[in-house]
């Protein structure tokens, strides 16, 4: 045990001034020096004592958190009038009230209007408390599923990457007491670093080349279900060092093949194994990061550019980015700036051909504002005489017409909200194009726009929204900010027809246990066959309107909150993954974007979780 | 009783006008009018009722004290330990008198001195005490109160008390004479003197260790033979060949055996009590069904050791975050209990079968009373629902127990009262008031009827479900009591406390008959081994204890929790001992290993066998994802069923 100290034993008393604040703060005006010192005392005491008590109640509640109702519960039990009440933002936090012999310490609350109340975005009420039951172990081994908590905590993940001696001698089932290690340790006195094997057994071995197969096969649902299980599965960190390979050589390969499906589908594992909460990915970025930036800024990545849709890939490999910046980056490895300075170099090229030049304007716009202005801002101009030269042009080459205008949109659509903030109004037309040269007048339309409407496109907007982009993103205000601020509830997307209606359906019972404050998207596979080989079908499905609806369990109250037409564009097919643009129509405020279902995270995993029967133990053996 | 302490009650009686009282008193003790005038001028009531009253000088108390601490660092190495012990409570009493006599300042610096060189496990006391400074504070304070009305008792060895007898007549410190005579208990015994481990295994409590007496009378730990159920078996057992005929491939094994399971217990335990020691309600036939059905069910069993680990279904309450205070599961594991902070209890079924509720009263009459099956019957298919909730506690529920038969559920809160729930018809039946403080724990007893309930008020009480008062109440405790376990042959009754100490007490005549110190904090876990020779405790020290309820000593102490442990509980084959708590982790202990090395040869009542240490003893241990425990339980057949809360706040 610690040394106690003074303080330690005696605590702290309140000070005399404290006492004298307090008392002016009831309206004694003057207090003596003596009265105030026996109160402080007093008072110390006394409060000492309703903490003591309180922390009972909070040990029979099987807490380490000592919270208000403790301390009222300590306060009842002392026939004390427990305070009514427990935040407030102002000064003076207590009225008092006495009458009936009774004496009372309230908040003011302010009466509330009721129509304010049913307009305004209330707080959700707190989730029903819910069982699940799962095996914690089975016949003394603990299996890995997402309900247990990974086998090799990231820590020692991150121990055994640093010094190889520390990984376990064996692989030893989870809490075994491990009485081989310390000899182990004598033995090692002199610092020589011992390659550790990552043997793997023949169920690893197995469950690598179904989930490899899966993920670049042809069959979407299964590709879903191994997504998902690399992106939530514990224990997966053996087999780590291998998926990376498995992505990196993929991507060299499919890069020179110019084979964008497999691009993109070695892109989602990465973003699948990048979700993974348990894995210690710190020692494979150096592989990862380059694979991830080819998919960037590669000049050429399918077969046909004025035709196949590389651009999603482009979009979303520069997310993938923007998130292992997000996530990973340290003051000691500055992936943050490196990768900066990597864009920012593509940029000052003038040789550096168009999609290049596109993927590195992405790859900056998804780390955020910051980013945009500093480094991409004072380039328009050299950008858009660029872009010009290609689209207004006389020889025209189709490619270079294409990538020109996706650079220009993305120039405009990036550059809008920089400049919505940067600039006062009123805007001129001319003095934009002064300022931008020939991206100028497209620009000030955007922000123009931008400003006639209260709630921007959050895209590509600030960086940390494009990084959570993930699974989805919520226009902020928009129709269902009311459900946006929920805890960690689950959406269940189903296609229940053709029609492609989504039916959002907010359920209770369900839980994940990260809930932080993410949608999960369940997606089923809708019936229509999305096909295996599409990638050019880009330009029929963009024009294809969808409408979404939104069903709650309380779909009255749900209803009201929504715009009533909701338009919204859904990309169907697999090479657009990507771009989550969302359009507006008609300038409704609502502008939502709702990711591809196959970033989805997938819960039906989870759900399918049978629970285990009691007393059955005849399926264990 | 001496004279003052005599004519300061006739003063109390005197100034509350009991004169009838007084009278007879004063008869009885044959004094005279005049000499209770004349006592009464030189006694004050709070002097004898304190008992702190000394004119010492301040400065004296820390000189006396250096002077014992001086004596105890310089005697020989065999005595020092044990010598040792009476330091902590020389210093808390002379820090409580010189508080008392208005020293506050010297009180405060002997406090500083001395007080962070005391054993770790006397820190918080300390600290508390600390907290006086004021001859007022000490006034209803529970700390202060139990120092002063209790002598803190000390086990010392004959040599090292006539070494200290010696010691404090050479010196005639007349402080240091008076707070030992006063305040402090020599339970001394023969042999040689204790050593350090020893000593710091068994102390720590509030009051000091437990004497030797508190531990010699005779306990019926046993488990008396199961009354006659093969009559009623006749039957079953065709069953069972019939299913047996069905599945030919079966081992046979069990067809040789006649009837395994009731030849088993025909000889009876000599330490177990008679079987009407405790009267008890008939049983009716739904019981003995039941018993049966137990049975059969136990014959099931997976027999757990070692090489034979359980498998573990954990129930994770989701959204919890900070409302569930306590869990429980039924012994047949079908239902859940969970009880709410918000004062609510819930109850989940965990079979397919659902929660039905009975039928109304007009339906009821239909049912044929005659029939085979009016159990079910009565009750109403179409009410089936997965969880159902009771709603009546006006606070935290603190703890929740089903009966025996399943019928009748008890929870008690922080708002005194325990309630008994009907499970057929879910609504409360009775609202049982007695406790005047917040009710910490209740249990039901194995054989249903009685219930035991603990709370604040440093009581348990014993209850029947048709006495809307308690049948007995245990005091003893010098503070909360803060879990209670019903002993498996129902008569005796385990309680933890705050206090640290454990104590067993006979229902029948609710006397404590063993008292367990070794706790270094509260007690939040109790859980007798299936023998019911053992009673396992664990509490906010992160060790679970091992008593030997045959002379009350402590066999062993399983270290490995990081964190408060609140769930306790033996296999069904009495093999294993699952402990889980705050630290997210369950741990599996080897209790037979624990048992087999556990001599009881040398033991005897006076003499503390060398206790064990946990390391050896565990198992196994599954860390849950930031799911603190609040109940870990076995199905008949040995399947370990944990429930815990997973703290969203806490994930990374």
């Amino acid at each position: 045990m610690s040394k106690i100290t003074d303080h330690d034993l005696y605590g702290t008393n309140f000070s005399i001034e404290s006492m004298k604040v307090i008392a002016e703060s009831i309206g004694i005006g003057y207090l003596a020096d003596d009265a105030a010192k026996e109160l402080a005392e007093d008072i110390s005491f006394r409060l000492k004592h309703i903490i003591q008590d309180s922390a009972k109640f909070m040990n029979h509640a099987k807490r380490v958190k000592l919270m208000q109702t403790d301390v009222d519960a300590a306060l009842r039990m002392k026939n004390i009038e427990p305070q009514y009440g427990f935040q407030s933002t102002e000064p003076l936090p207590f009225r008092f009230a006495s009458g009936g012999g009774r004496e009372l310490h309230f908040l003011e609350e302010k009466e509330v209007d009721l129509n304010d109340l049913l307009q305004n975005i209330n707080p959700k009420a707190p989730l029903e408390c819910t069982l699940r039951p799962h095996w914690l172990c089975i016949d003394g081994v603990q299996p890995t599923i997402p309900e247990n908590p990974p086998p090799v905590a990231k820590n020692t993940q991150k121990l055994d990457s640093v010094d190889p001696v520390n990984k376990k001698p064996a692989k030893e089932s989870s809490g075994k007491p491990t009485t081989g290690k310390q000899k182990l340790r004598n033995v090692e006195t002199v610092q020589i670093k011992q390659l550790a094997t990552h043997e793997l057994s023949v169920e690893q071995q197995l469950y690598y080349k179904e989930i490899t197969e899966a993920c670049v096969g042809s069959d979407e649902a299964r590709r879903a279900e191994a997504l998902q299980s690399l992106a939530s599965d514990p224990g997966l960190h053996e087999m780590l060092p291998r998926m990376c390979t498995f992505i990196i050589e993929g991507v060299r390969v499919n890069v020179v093949q110019n084979n964008l499906a497999l691009l993109i589908y070695l892109m989602r594992m990465v973003k699948a194994i990048l979700d993974n909460q348990s894995l210690y990915l710190e020692k494979y970025l150096h592989e990862l990061i380059p694979s991830v930036t080819t998919c960037i800024v590669s000049k050429q990545l399918c077969m046909r550019p004025e035709l196949d849709n590389h651009w999603a890939l482009r979009d979303f490999a520069s997310r993938l980015m923007a998130q292992i910046c997000k996530n990973f980056n340290t003051s000691t490895n500055n992936i943050q700036t490196r990768v900066t300075r990597m864009f920012t170099n593509a940029l000052q090229q003038d040789k550096v051909p168009l999609s290049s030049l596109y993927g590195a304007l992405q790859g900056l716009s998804e780390l955020g504002t910051e980013v945009t202005r500093i480094f991409i801002l004072p380039r328009v101009r050299s950008i858009g005489a660029r872009v010009e030269s290609h689209l207004e042009g006389n020889l025209i080459s189709n490619i270079d017409k294409i990538a020109s205008g996706h650079i220009k949109q993305l120039m405009i659509k990036i550059l809008a909200p920089v400049l919505k903030t940067l600039r006062t109004p009123p805007d001129h037309a001319d003095d934009y194009r002064q300022d931008f040269g020939y991206l100028g007048v497209g620009l000030h339309a955007a922000v123009v726009k931008a400003r006639t409407q209260p709630t921007p496109v959050t895209s590509a907007g600030a960086g940390s929204t494009g990084v959570a982009a993930g699974p989805i993103t919520c226009g902020a205000g928009a129709g269902i900010g009311k459900t946006a601020p929920t805890p960690s509830g689950i959406i269940q997307q189903q296609n229940p027809n053709a029609g492609r209606t989504i039916v959002m359906n907010p359920s209770p019972r369900v839980q994940t246990p990260q809930s932080n404050q993410k949608f999960v998207f369940v997606t089923q596979r809708s019936q229509t066959p999305m096909g295996t080989s599409q990638q050019n079908q880009q330009t029929t499905s963009t024009a294809q309107n969808t409408v979404v609806k939104f069903v709650s369990n309380n779909p009255n109250q749900m209803q009201q909150k929504m715009q009533p037409q909701q338009k919204l564009v859904m990309m169907s097919n697999q090479s657009n993954q990507g771009s989550f643009q969302g359009q507006n129509l008609g300038g409704q405020p609502p502008a939502l974007l709702i990711s591809k279902q196959n970033y989805a995270m997938q819960q039906q995993h989870q759900q399918q979780v049978q629970p285990p029967m009691i007393d059955d133990l005849s399926h264990l053996s | 009783m001496d004279k003052s302490q005599l004519s300061a009650v006739l003063q109390v009686l005197k100034k509350y006008n009991l004169k009838e009282t007084e009278e007879l008193l004063k008869k009885e003790a044959q004094l005279t009018d005049n000499e209770s005038q004349n006592s009464q001028q030189g006694s004050d009531v709070s002097s004898v009722l304190t008992g702190y009253k000394s004119d010492g000088d301040p400065e004296a108390y820390e000189l006396s004290y250096t002077e014992l601490k001086r004596f105890v660092e310089s005697s020989l190495d065999i005595y020092k330990h044990e010598l040792g012990t009476i330091l902590f409570p020389v210093l808390v009493h002379m820090y409580l008198e010189m508080v008392y006599n208005g020293h506050t300042q010297k009180a405060i610096s002997l406090m500083k001195k001395f007080g962070p060189e005391q054993e770790s496990y006397y820190q918080e006391d300390l600290k508390k005490l600390a907290m006086v400074t004021k001859r007022e504070h000490m006034n209803g304070n529970e700390l202060t109160e139990t120092f002063k009305s209790n002598q803190f008792i000390i086990r010392i060895s004959r040599d090292t008390l006539s070494l200290l007898k010696r010691h404090l007549n050479d010196k005639k410190a007349a402080v240091m004479l008076n707070i030992i005579q006063e305040h402090l208990y020599f339970d001394m015994y023969e042999g040689v003197a204790r050593n350090k481990g020893q000593i710091d295994a068994t102390s720590g409590a509030i009051g000091g260790e437990a004497k030797r007496q508190d531990n010699k009378s005779k306990v019926f730990y046993g488990i008396p033979k199961a009354p006659d159920l093969v009559t009623l078996a006749g039957p079953v057992e065709d069953e069972e060949e019939g299913q047996d005929q069905d599945n030919p491939d079966k081992p046979k094994k069990k067809k040789s055996k006649k009837d395994p399971l009731f030849s088993k217990k025909t000889k009876s335990d000599p330490n177990a009590p008679p079987a009407d020691r405790i009267p008890v309600p008939e049983w009716k036939d739904n019981d003995k069904l039941e018993k049966i059905k137990a049975l059969r069910e136990a014959s099931k069993r997976v027999i757990l050791g070692p090489e034979s680990m359980p498998s573990c279904c954990c129930y994770t309450l989701l959204n919890a975050n900070f409302t569930v205070c306590c869990a429980e599961i039924t012994e047949d594991s079908s239902m859940l209990a969970v009880g709410f902070n918000d004062s609510i209890v819930k109850v989940w079924t965990l079979v397919p079968q659902k929660l039905r509720s009975m039928k109304s009263a007009e339906q009821l009459e239909e049912v044929n009373i005659e029939a085979e099956d009016v159990l079910v019957r009565m009750m109403d298919d179409r009410s089936g629902e997965t969880s159902r909730t009771l709603c009546g506690h006006g606070g935290p529920v603190y703890s929740v127990s089903f009966s025996p038969d399943r019928s009748l559920l008890l929870s008690c809160s922080e708002d005194t009262t325990i309630r008994l729930w009907s499970l057929q018809i879910w609504t409360c039946l009775v609202v049982y008031k007695g406790h005047m403080f917040p009710v910490w724990d209740v249990k039901f007893s194995p054989m249903g009827y009685y219930f035991a309930s603990a709370g604040y008020d440093r009581t348990a009480r014993l209850w029947a479900t048709d006495h809307y008062q308690p049948l007995r109440i245990f005091a003893g405790h010098f503070s909360d009591v803060d879990c209670i376990q019903f002993h498996p042959n129902s008569n005796y009754l385990a309680t933890g406390s705050s206090d640290r100490r454990v104590c067993l007490y006979d229902c029948t005549t609710g006397h404590h008959v063993r008292l367990m110190t070794g706790h270094k904090s509260p007690v939040h876990a109790l859980a007798f081994s299936v023998c019911g020779r053992y009673l396992a405790s664990a509490g906010t020290d992160c060790k679970v204890l091992v008593w030997d309820l045959s002379h009350g000593h402590l066999v062993a102490e399983l270290t490995g929790h990081e964190k408060t442990v609140h769930c306790l509980s033996f296999s069904r084959c009495g093999n294993l001992l699952v402990s889980g708590g705050l630290d997210c982790t369950l741990k599996l202990w080897d209790f037979t290993k624990l048992v087999e090395e556990t001599t009881s040869d040398d033991v005897n009542v006076s003499h503390n066998p060398d206790v064990k240490s946990g390391e050896d003893y565990l198992l196994r241990s599954f860390a849950t994802k930031s799911s603190p425990l609040v109940s870990v339980h076995f199905t008949r057949r040995n399947l370990l069923i944990a429930v815990a809360l997973f703290d969203g706040t806490n994930t990374s």
